[in-house]
Parts: structure tokens; C-alpha cells; sequence
């Protein structure tokens, strides 16, 4: 009885030492952070104030400017020469994209030089003159139809407004798209040509657009709306019919493009399947960009969406630009540390290393966090929006504190942040234009936003994919720093790549604290995963564009290349700063747990096959295939554990050539990213 | 009691051993002091001491607690060579955020930051620390060492670079702390500076110690110390024969002791002058810790004559390099 009581006095004694411990280092944490900004505070000069105001005021004047007005690249590039008293001079008027002149102030020289580029005659004929006249025609063409189609939704009587009705539904593509892909379309009333102009598989259903007239008939078509030519007909025969005549846009159903086909049987039950749109057949991408979205509404063809969502873009683009100018100043502050050797101070007080980069990262953070949020509010960016950009901020933040640790000087810190800078930029943007086409996009949290803005919603599964990497490599970045964030290498001037051993190597004897320096391979392995994924994705999305013969055997080597560096770097940095025994036996068993680990983590990490990513070609290469539900069971548990064997035999071998150096440590590295590419080509053709 | 523990600590660098099997102890309010030629160990001893720098062997500890542990953190005051400070922030900010880091109660820490800037002599307390001389900055950084009232001062060079006056009142103020029942452990250069404040000394070379007693112990067995004492007027006298040297309005006295310097003083003040700066010579200096160096070299041993400690507690470091 009294060893129980004793027993839970001594729990409860730990946990209010704990408790006090938390409080303690949370509030060291505070006063870091609040000494930060106050210091910080003290370096900024009045012009620093004025340019960071100015800057603010001109994103958010872009901002809202974009999110009220779009982008406005167009407005008055054309000139037409119309009558004020003409019809068409208020289509002209009410259109950004044109300015007008009245016909009598109209030049027309003999070389064809002109001060207009469309003319509206007095007889309500339409004409274009110069070398912008065929594209202001146009153009002025669709600023009619915008009008009409305003009337027609001004009109009581919908029927009449709409003798065709269009539902979109956005259904969830079925996997398979290798098989499908390329199909142009299918025919099962009607005849639609895709474009390459090959009837679809029917199996394509999900891919469809579905027609349906007065008489009941039904036409499906395979909309390939990336292309610029898509085309439709109606059922009644009349086919093939796709033209610019969208002037008259009662009962056109139109493309993409705005390209349409007549269909002239007026219905008010015309329902059109529309998925979002797909990728052309030789990247046979498949569609996620509009998943699980569903709207029924009356619609004209002009109001359909192009896949390129520019506006979209420009504004999530919003969210990464101040990033790149905090980073500058969070980058200064702890090089400021560093060169000044001013951090020595606050290392020898009772605050931790973790407290301090804590205390020191946070106002940053939350600086990015308010910018994030307001960001939001102006452009119109919903919850989902902030929760994308947020890990990108914590990367943006994460990798720059790293950077700052390893940089020898204010130089080379400017170009580590340049350098994450156009990396995280482009590893971000790039990827969400493709948000309409591809789930490679999807790889990047500003996908998310994008999809945010165009009023898309995003599966819990999607989110993950796109931000875990990025929560984990933060963490990662910023464990890695705080290793060296120590006087021993904050303020020595050590060799890039030695510092990084060092990092790798405060991580070995972290584990080795809590368990054993043997199991630190294992755990290491799995810490690096994210790494591995986020480098295997940014291959997949670089490769995306290259001709897939050639993108599939640079892959393979290359994710071989990026996993079993993964797999034996800490490995190598263990026996360098002398933490393993350099014994054949003990790189055996470091190896072999190395191996384990990946081996753990990568199936953690095979959340991809949730968003059909799996479903290209270039992603088998990265991530393997999935097994086939239809194969045997005794063949199942052999594909699932021979990447075991691998992970295990590859980084024994790098294991054993680290143990003596970095010279052997190359050549053994090079033996296993060979041995691993070849084991991923032998199991793709075994597979397929 | 000792309060400070050092034993068989050990520093590697890419196989260059900066420190080799450091072993000593500090009793309780004693004053320190580790001198040595530049690249002797010296501060990364202290360093190591202070929790800075992870041994490669060996341990430290402060009042029992190992470097690292808050515990210890909160008793140690450390005063590094080159202590840069935060120049955008006041001096009163910058003492204030030390003591709000150590968990000083703010009115506790007003009243001791205003106390010790006091004693200091240093006034512009609200001054950006950017705009200070070197003097005050020196001030500011040891001002900030005792923010925390700690049981254990290191103070690595505090006069190094200053001008004689400013070392003179930071050595005293040196010498007060430690009257005041402070454990320091100082490092310094000048010679005079150590014998003049310190209960015991280690030498170090080439990351050893190869020396350890009192001042008195070292000098008398290796000797070599020259003082010069820089005066308004000529006491040669006082001591009979002594090289004696006029410099522009000063008289320059040269002596190998402190006893010696405390009779020319006594004749300097009989005779209505002053005393202006003493120093002792580099080259005096350096041929002690070469004399040491050579001697425990050509040994092979590196022990030392002056090993006159005895300490039950501690290990003799060369003792432990024979083993």
C-alpha cells in the first residue's frame, strides 16, 4: 500500500516537474521572441520602414486590384471605330479590352495602316483592318457574345433565354488512364471527335460529355478540354459542325476554346457531363483538379473555364512574395549570430539551443503567418488557402535557418537564400498551373490554394499529399540546424559539406541519447523520408515535360540515386566523426537497420497512390508500381517484402564502403544506386 | 570544497588535441587564474567549463551540476575574450533581457543592474550600446556576467585591448567580486594581472597544463618575470641597483618581483610622485611558459618542478599522460 501511494507521489512529482519544465521553457521561449522583435526593431532604419510599407501596399493594392478587376493585361488593346449612337458602341464601352473612336475620325491609309483595328459600318456590318485586326475581330465577336449572354440572364423567361441548358458535374476519374488515354472520344448516338480525331473507348465514361436534346437521344463525347480543339455534336446529326460562329449562342455547346457545334434543337433539359479536363494522350495524365465538385447552373459556353487558371494563380502567387522578403531578414538575424559570434551569450544561459532558434524563429513566423492571413482576407482565400501557405512559410523559414548555419559569410548567405528562394518559388509555382491538368501539381501546396480560389474543394487526402512533405522537411531543416547551432561550428569556419556531417552527426547522438547509437541509421532513415519524397516529386514534375523514354531511364537512376543517399549519408557521417566502430560487422548492422528504416518510411510515404498519382508512367519510375490485387498472395508478400531486401542489401554495401572514408564511401554509394535502379527496372517489367 | 571540478577533460579537433587531460579543481571563493601563450588551451578550457564546447573525454562540473544543465547555468557568469553585444539595444535593455533570461525578478535585476553599473562607473545606461567606447562596452559585457549574481565567474582576457586605466578598474573590480566570496576563474596574458588577483594558477602549453601552484611557486622556480613600473618620478634608489631608464617625462623600473614593486611604489610616493602604469614584459612572459614548455618537452613527461599541489581530489594531469 505505501509503495503504491510512494509510487504515485513519485508519478506526480515527475509530472509537475514536467509540467514546470514545459512552462519554463515556454516561457524563455516568449522572452527570446519578444527580445527578437525588439532588437530587431532597433536595426530597422526609416527607409527599410518606408520600402517594406511600400511593398506592402503595392502586393495588397495587386491584390485586390486582381481579385476585384482580374489582371488587366488587355485593357483598350483594341480600337474600335464605331458610331456612338451604334448598337455595338456599348458592347465596345462596357468591354476593358476596347476603346473607341467614332467612324468619322476613322483613318484608313492606302498601305493598310489604320487607326483602328475593327470598324462597325453605319449599316451594322462588322470589319477589321492592320495587323490586329483579325484577333481584335474576334475578340470583339466574344465581347458580343458576353452581352448577349448578359441579356439572356437578365431575361424573366429562362426558356427562352436558354433554349439549351448545361449541368456540369465533375466526377472522380476512375483509375486506368493508361488504357484510356489517347482515345480522342467515344460515340454511342452521336459522333464526337476527340482530338486526334480517334473514337474513345467506351469504358472512357467517366471522361465524357454527355448531350442530351428534346427528343431524348444522347450523344457522348470524350471532351478533351486541354485541347484547343474540341469539338461536339449533337445527336440529330448534325455533326462535326464546330465553327466560330459562337455569335449565335443559343444551343452551341462550345469547347474549351469556345469553338463550338451547332446544335440547333433548343431544350430546356440539356444536360452536359463535363469531367474536368485531361492531358493529352502522350503524358496520359489523368484528372484531379476537379474532383468531387458538382454544380448544376444555367451557363453559356464562354462562361466554361479554360485549364489555365491564370488569375488564380497570380493571386496565390501573392502569398509566396513577402515570403522571399522575410526570409532576407530572419537569414540576417541568425548569421547575425553567427559572424558576430553574439549567440555565444545565449548559449551559455539556461536556455536550451531548441528554446533559442524557437525564440528567434517564432516572430518570423508569425510575421508570415499575419502576412498569410491577410493575404487571404484581400484576395478572397478561404481557410483552406492560409492552411496551404502556412507550411510553405515554415519551408521558406526552415531552409533558410539552415542555410544561415551552414553559410560562412553574409555573401554566401545571400546566395543560399537566392538560391531557396528560385527553388522554393518554383517548386511551388510551377507546379499549380498545372492544378487543372495533372496531380503532379498537387505536389505543391499553392496547388491547394489555387484550388481554394477557383472554389474547389480538396479532399483531406490531397492536403496531406501536398503538405506533409513540407511539415516534415521544416521540421527536418530546422532539427538539422539547431545541431550545429553550437559554438563549435556556429563559429567556425568549417567546410560546407563538414558542417552538414556534424548536423547529421548531433542527430546520431540525439538517438543515441534515448536509445542506442545503432538504432540511429534506423531513425535517421525514416527522419530523411520527406526529403525523399519532396526530391522524387520535384523529379517527377521536372521529368514531366521531357519525352518518356528518356524520362523513365533518368528516373530510375535518379530515384535510385536520391534513396540510397538518403539511406547512408548519416551512415557515412557516424563513421566519420568516429561514432561507429569501423568494423565490416559493424557497417553490416548499420546498414541493415538503415535499410529497415527506409524500408518503414517508405511505406508511410506511399500516400501518392491515394491521389492516382501511381497512375503515371514517370511516378512508376519514382515510386514503383502498385501491386495488382489479382496477383497471388505468396507473389503479393514477395513483391511487398523484396523492397526490404533491397533497401537492406544497398545500404550494407554503401555501409561498407563509408566505414572506410569518403573515396570508397562514393564508389560503394555508386555500386547501390546501380544495384537499386536495376532491381526497380527488373520489378517494373516483372510487374507489367 | 570545491566547487569546480576538472578532471581529465580533453578537446579534439580532427586529431589535433587543443586540450589534453585537463585536471584541477577550484575551492570555493577562490580566484583562479589559467595563463598560457596564445593557442595554450586556455579558452577552451574555459569553454568547456562554462558548457560551450563538448568535451571529447573527461568532465567538468559546476557546484555538481554538469555544463548544460540550466541548474549550473543559472550559478555561472561568463565573460568570453571578445564579448560582442547586441549595439542596437541600451545597455539597460541588454542587461534586462540577461536577467529576464535567467529568471531574475525585474526589481531584483533593476536594482542589481543599477547597483553594478554604479560600481562600474559607467553612466549613458540608455545609451545604444553602438555608440559606446570599447571601455564601456567591456563594462556593459561584464555587467551582463553578473546579472544572475552567479557563485562562479569566468572571465576569459577581461582587459584584453582596454587602456591601463580601465584594466586597472576592471581588475580591481575583479578583486572586490572575489572578496565578495565569488569563485573566479580568469585567464589573462599579463602576468601581473594574475599574480596580483589570483590564489592559484595553471599553466598551459600545447593544451597541457605543465604548471600548477601559486603565483609565488611558479615564479620562484622558473622566475624570468620582469615588471616595469612606469613612474612620475625615479625610485631606483630604493633598491639599490636596478635598471632604471628615462622615457619622455616618465621613469622606467625595472624589477623581478612584486616585492620589488611595492618598494619602488613606497618610494614613489615618499618621493611626491605617482605611479603610472605597470607592466610586465611579453618576452618575460612568454620565456616562463617556454622555459615550461621546453623543460616538460625535453622530459617527455611535460611535468613540472612546480607541481607543489597536492590535492587528493585531483589527478596529475602528466601523471595521467604517463598512464
Amino acid at each position: 500500500m505505501s509503495d503504491d501511494r510512494s509510487s504515485s507521489e513519485s508519478i506526480r512529482r515527475h509530472l509537475a516537474s514536467l509540467r514546470r519544465g514545459a512552462v519554463g521553457s515556454f516561457r524563455r521561449t516568449a522572452r527570446i521572441a519578444r527580445w527578437e522583435i525588439s532588437r530587431s526593431a532597433g536595426t530597422v532604419d526609416r527607409r527599410t520602414i518606408v520600402a517594406v510599407a511600400a511593398i506592402l501596399v503595392v502586393v495588397g493594392g495587386v491584390g485586390l486590384s486582381v481579385a476585384e478587376d482580374g489582371i488587366g493585361l488587355e485593357d483598350e488593346l483594341y480600337v474600335v471605330g464605331v458610331d456612338s449612337d451604334d448598337p455595338y458602341a456599348d458592347v465596345a464601352t462596357e468591354s476593358d479590352r476596347f476603346r473607341t473612336i467614332a467612324l468619322e475620325d476613322v483613318r484608313i491609309d492606302e498601305g493598310g495602316d489604320s487607326n483602328v483595328d475593327v470598324v462597325v459600318t453605319r449599316d451594322g456590318e462588322l470589319g477589321y483592318v492592320g495587323d490586329n485586326g483579325e484577333q481584335a475581330f474576334h475578340a470583339f465577336r466574344e465581347a458580343i457574345e458576353a452581352e448577349n449572354a448578359d441579356r439572356m440572364a437578365a431575361e424573366d423567361d429562362d426558356v427562352a433565354a436558354y433554349p439549351v441548358l448545361v449541368t456540369v458535374e465533375y466526377q472522380e476519374r476512375e483509375t486506368g488512364m493508361a488504357a484510356e488515354s489517347g482515345d480522342g472520344g467515344s460515340d454511342t448516338g452521336g459522333d464526337v471527335i476527340g482530338t486526334d480525331g480517334v473514337d474513345a473507348d467506351e469504358s472512357a465514361a467517366d471522361d465524357d460529355t454527355e448531350i442530351v436534346d428534346t427528343d431524348g437521344d444522347t450523344a457522348v463525347a470524350d471532351s478533351d478540354t486541354t485541347s484547343s480543339d474540341s469539338e461536339a455534336a449533337d445527336s440529330g446529326g448534325d455533326r462535326g459542325a464546330s465553327d466560330d460562329d459562337t455569335t449565335d449562342a443559343a444551343g452551341d455547346v462550345v469547347g474549351s476554346d469556345g469553338s463550338g457545334s451547332d446544335d440547333d434543337v433548343g431544350s430546356p433539359e440539356t444536360t452536359t457531363d463535363v469531367t474536368s479536363p485531361t492531358a493529352d494522350g502522350e503524358f496520359q495524365v489523368p484528372d484531379v483538379g476537379a474532383t468531387a465538385t458538382e454544380e448544376t447552373s444555367p451557363a453559356t459556353p464562354d462562361t466554361l473555364s479554360p485549364p489555365f487558371p491564370f488569375q488564380s494563380l497570380v493571386l496565390a502567387f501573392l502569398f509566396i512574395v513577402p515570403m522571399n522578403f522575410v526570409i532576407q531578414t530572419y537569414g540576417s538575424t541568425i548569421m547575425d549570430e553567427r559572424i558576430k559570434r553574439r549567440g555565444e551569450l545565449l548559449l551559455v544561459s539556461p536556455s536550451s539551443r531548441y528554446e533559442i532558434v524557437a525564440g528567434k524563429t517564432l516572430p518570423y513566423l508569425l510575421g508570415l503567418v499575419g502576412i498569410v492571413v491577410a493575404t487571404a482576407a484581400v484576395i478572397g482565400g478561404r481557410t483552406l488557402s492560409v492552411a496551404a501557405a502556412i507550411p510553405i512559410a515554415l519551408v521558406f523559414l526552415a531552409s533558410t535557418f539552415a542555410g544561415a548555419m551552414l553559410a560562412r559569410s553574409f555573401k554566401e548567405l545571400t546566395f543560399v537564400t537566392v538560391t531557396i528562394s528560385v527553388l522554393l518559388t518554383t517548386y511551388t509555382f510551377v507546379p499549380a498551373i498545372f492544378t487543372e491538368v495533372t496531380p503532379i501539381a498537387l505536389i505543391s501546396p499553392l496547388t491547394l490554394v489555387v484550388m481554394d480560389l477557383q472554389g474547389e474543394s480538396v479532399r483531406l487526402v490531397e492536403y496531406l499529399f501536398s503538405t506533409t512533405p513540407f511539415y516534415l522537411s521544416a521540421a527536418v531543416l530546422f532539427l538539422l540546424g539547431i545541431g550545429i547551432y553550437r559554438e563549435e561550428d556556429m563559429f567556425a569556419q568549417k567546410p560546407v559539406p563538414a558542417k552538414i556531417v556534424d548536423a547529421i552527426t548531433s542527430q546520431i547522438d540525439a538517438v543515441s541519447r534515448r536509445v542506442s547509437s545503432y538504432w540511429s541509421p534506423f531513425v535517421l532513415s525514416v527522419v530523411f523520408m520527406p526529403f525523399v519524397f519532396a526530391a522524387q516529386l520535384l523529379a517527377v514534375a521536372l521529368l514531366f515535360v521531357v519525352p518518356e523514354s528518356i524520362a523513365l531511364i533518368v528516373m530510375f537512376v535518379l530515384a535510385a540515386a536520391v534513396e540510397e543517399f538518403a539511406k547512408s549519408i548519416h551512415v557515412y557521417a557516424g563513421f566519420a566523426r568516429s561514432r561507429f566502430e569501423p568494423t565490416i560487422r559493424v557497417a553490416a548492422i548499420l546498414g541493415a537497420l538503415s535499410g529497415l528504416g527506409f524500408f518503414v518510411g517508405e511505406k508511410i510515404t506511399h500516400v501518392g497512390q491515394f491521389v492516382g498519382l501511381s497512375d503515371l508512367p514517370i511516378s512508376v519510375a519514382a515510386f514503383g508500381p502498385e501491386l495488382g490485387a489479382d496477383l497471388p498472395l505468396v507473389v503479393l508478400l514477395a513483391l511487398f517484402l523484396a523492397p526490404l531486401a533491397l533497401h537492406v542489401v544497398t545500404a550494407i554495401i554503401s555501409a561498407t564502403g563509408a566505414r572506410r572514408g569518403r573515396g570508397t564511401y562514393a564508389v560503394a554509394f555508386v555500386v547501390a544506386t546501380l544495384v537499386h535502379a536495376l532491381y526497380n527496372l527488373g520489378v517494373i517489367l516483372l510487374v507489367s | 570544497m570545491a566547487i569546480v571540478e576538472v578532471e581529465n577533460l580533453r578537446k579534439e579537433y580532427g586529431g589535433f588535441a587543443a586540450v589534453e587531460g585537463s585536471t584541477f579543481s577550484i575551492e570555493r571563493g577562490e580566484v583562479f587564474g589559467i595563463v598560457g601563450p596564445n593557442g595554450a588551451g586556455k579558452t577552451t578550457t574555459l569553454k568547456m567549463i562554462a558548457g560551450l564546447i563538448e568535451p571529447t573525454d573527461g568532465t567538468a562540473t559546476v557546484a555538481g551540476h554538469t555544463p548544460g544543465e540550466p541548474a549550473m547555468q543559472r550559478r555561472l557568469g561568463f565573460l568570453p575574450e571578445e564579448s560582442p553585444l547586441y549595439e542596437e539595444m541600451t545597455a539597460l535593455e541588454y542587461l534586462t533581457f540577461f536577467a529576464d533570461l535567467y529568471d531574475v525578478p525585474s526589481e531584483v535585476a533593476r536594482e542589481r543592474i543599477d547597483r553594478t553599473l554604479d560600481r562600474l562607473d559607467l553612466e549613458h545606461r540608455t545609451r545604444r550600446i553602438g555608440n559606446m567606447s570599447k571601455g564601456m562596452k567591456r563594462k556593459v559585457a561584464i555587467a551582463r556576467a553578473l546579472v544572475n549574481d552567479p557563485e562562479v565567474l569566468i572571465f576569459d582576457e577581461p582587459a584584453s585591448g582596454l587602456d591601463p586605466l580601465t584594466t586597472n578598474y576592471i581588475i580591481e573590480f575583479t578583486r572586490e567580486l572575489s572578496e565578495a566570496g565569488k569563485t573566479i576563474i580568469f585567464s589573462a596574458h599579463n602576468l601581473f594581472h594574475v599574480e596580483s588577483i589570483c590564489d592559484r594558477v595553471a599553466v598551459m602549453n600545447h593544451g597541457r597544463i605543465v604548471a600548477r601552484g601559486t603565483v609565488d611557486e611558479i615564479r620562484g622556480t622558473h622566475g624570468g618575470t620582469e615588471y616595469h613600473v612606469y613612474a612620475t618620478v625615479d625610485a631606483s634608489h630604493a633598491l639599490g641597483e636596478i635598471s632604471a631608464s628615462r622615457e619622455n617625462d616618465q621613469v622606467r623600473h625595472v624589477v623581478g618581483g612584486m616585492d620589488d614593486v611595492e618598494s619602488i611604489r613606497e618610494a614613489v610616493d615618499a618621493e611626491g610622485g605617482r605611479i603610472t602604469d605597470i607592466q610586465t614584459t611579453t618576452p618575460s612572459l612568454e620565456e616562463i611558459f617556454l622555459e615550461i614548455a621546453s623543460g616538460s618537452d625535453a622530459e617527455g613527461t611535460a611535468r613540472s618542478d612546480t607541481e607543489t599541489e597536492a590535492d587528493a581530489d585531483t589527478t596529475d594531469p602528466e601523471e595521467e599522460l604517463e598512464a
